[in-house]
């Protein structure tokens, strides 16, 4: 099977023979109503005559962010047929070549490159990191943002867990008059201050993992793809209860650090 | 009868801007093993500074505090601390309950503190829930229970440690006339018990059930009686 992006005139014809099979995209489908066995003209350019064609199969369109914005539809030919349909007749652009290794991958382009004149041999690898290059620069952007807000976050959260044991300092006091030992009490707050972040954290994990599949549900709508426009991966979910975990306890320790320093009488307002 | 608490000359001295305002000025007495004293006079005679000297919580400018026998007024922090929970047991006026905890779990705070094992510091605490007569209501927490009953979980936690003497600040301040005859009751009780107790206090009622009423006046003791 070969595979092209076309301009097509569409006509569904209803009489059944043994024509060819294609295989067309869903959005294509949907947008023309077309359904398995119909039969349509297929012609390079609008109002001409083609070959009728029957559509064999519909074929989900493949996660690629490059073609998002695109309003093309996709038609799966078989190669004779698109020779026919474009009048190219026997002719190859490009082709892939599959090696058992990935150690031969090197060797093998070389190969071609001092076989084949008027062809360059590249890794899929390069090629991908070539076209992907606009992506990587929108994902480091995403980064820096997601690294900015994480830190904002961090010292907010910081703040406010130090506000909040602050708020308990007459409790602290009276821990200490009735003999509660410093180390015991920081050990309490800290405790504390961790589970409430760890906490916090699966809690915003579990937003997190909402939100990102309303998102992708709404995004996959409009944009008609099977792309996911919002990953929580494991990582990330690791990531946020390591980091909330380590924010919690630093501000539970200072906090509490701050108390225990201070004297009973002092906390108490005397 | 031995004496379970000595002061000898106690002062304490604040600064203030380039002055020193002496907030106790030369205080000595002594009460005994199993005595009930109550500390009276008005608002800033020194009282409440002569208790956080009894408690261990400040120290003197000068002069010597002992309980028991042992000299309290220069310990550091950390034994002052350790002192405080094995020898001495504090009342406050507002109570100071932990809110998470039931009223169990704040008497077995100090027991935890101590090392006693679980089933042992539950077993303690169940039984002073008994004594101040709240066993019924070990599994509440201090915001379903009244202010006498919250107060009576306070006494019971400053007996966890079996302690030498209750220092007791106004612990009938924050409670209407009905529970605090009933909180006198249970200090007469705890004191004919064998509890040594200091209270600093402005109810009279609560002052003349002690057996004994020490009068401060500017920073002195301006009168010392027994009451009965």
């Amino acid at each position: 099977m070969s595979f092209a992006a076309l301009c097509l005139a569409l006509a569904i014809a209803q009489s059944q023979d043994s024509t060819r099979h294609i295989a067309i995209d869903e959005r294509l489908a949907a947008d023309a109503h077309l359904h398995l066995g119909d039969r349509v003209s297929l012609s390079a350019t609008p109002g001409e005559s083609g070959s009728v064609a029957t559509i064999g199969a519909i074929v989900r369109r493949s996660a690629d962010p490059a073609e998002i914005a695109r309003g093309e539809y996709k038609v799966r030919l078989h190669l004779t047929q698109l020779q026919d349909l474009l009048g190219y007749g026997d002719r190859v652009d490009r082709f892939a070549v599959a090696t058992t290794s990935e150690q031969v991958i090197g060797s093998a382009a070389e190969r071609i490159n001092s076989a084949a004149f008027g062809f360059r041999a590249h890794r899929s690898r390069d090629i991908a990191v070539q076209t992907s290059a606009t992506f990587a620069v929108v994902s480091r952007f995403h980064r820096a943002i997601g690294v900015i807000t994480i830190a904002a976050s961090a010292i907010f959260l910081l703040c406010i867990m130090l506000l909040k044991v602050d708020e308990r300092r007459r409790d602290v006091a009276a821990l200490r008059l009735m003999g509660i030992s410093a180390r015991t009490i920081v050990r309490g707050v800290v405790l504390e201050a961790a589970g409430i972040a760890v906490f916090g954290s699966v809690v915003g994990v579990g937003v997190g993992l909402a939100t990102s599949w309303l998102v992708n549900l709404h995004y996959q709508g409009v944009y008609r793809t099977p792309l996911r426009f919002s990953i929580v991966t494991t990582d990330i979910m690791l990531g946020a209860v390591a980091l909330s975990l380590v924010l919690g306890i630093v501000a539970g320790w200072l906090a509490a650090r701050r108390l225990v320093h201070t004297p009973p009488l002092a906390l108490f307002g005397r | 009868m031995s004496a379970m608490l000595e002061v000898r000359a106690l002062v304490r001295e604040y600064p203030m801007g380039d002055e020193r305002v002496a907030a106790l000025r030369g205080v000595t007495f002594d009460v005994d093993d199993g005595d009930y004293a109550a500390i009276v006079g008005p608002s800033g005679c020194g009282k409440s500074t002569l208790l956080n000297l009894l408690g261990v919580i400040d120290r003197p400018t000068s002069g010597t505090v002992a309980i028991g026998g042992e000299r309290v007024d220069q310990l550091s922090d950390g034994r002052a601390t350790e002192f405080r929970l094995r020898r001495i047991g504090f009342v406050f006026q507002r109570f100071y309950l932990m809110q998470a905890l039931s009223a169990r779990e704040n008497i077995e705070l100090p027991l935890a503190e101590a090392g006693l094992g679980k089933v042992a510091r539950r077993d303690r605490a169940r039984a002073l829930l008994d004594y101040v007569g709240l066993g019924a209501r070990e599994g509440h927490r201090p915001s379903q229970l009244s202010g006498g009953e919250q107060q009576r979980v306070a006494i019971a936690r400053a007996l966890a440690n079996s302690p030498k003497i209750v220092l007791a600040d106004e612990p009938t301040g924050e409670l209407d006339a009905r529970t605090g005859a009933e909180m006198i009751a249970l200090f007469e009780r705890l004191n004919a018990d064998g509890t040594t107790i200091v209270v600093v206090t402005h109810d009279e009622d609560l002052a003349r059930a002690a057996r004994r009423m020490i009068h401060m006046r500017d920073g002195v003791i301006v009168g010392d009686e027994r009451a009965r």
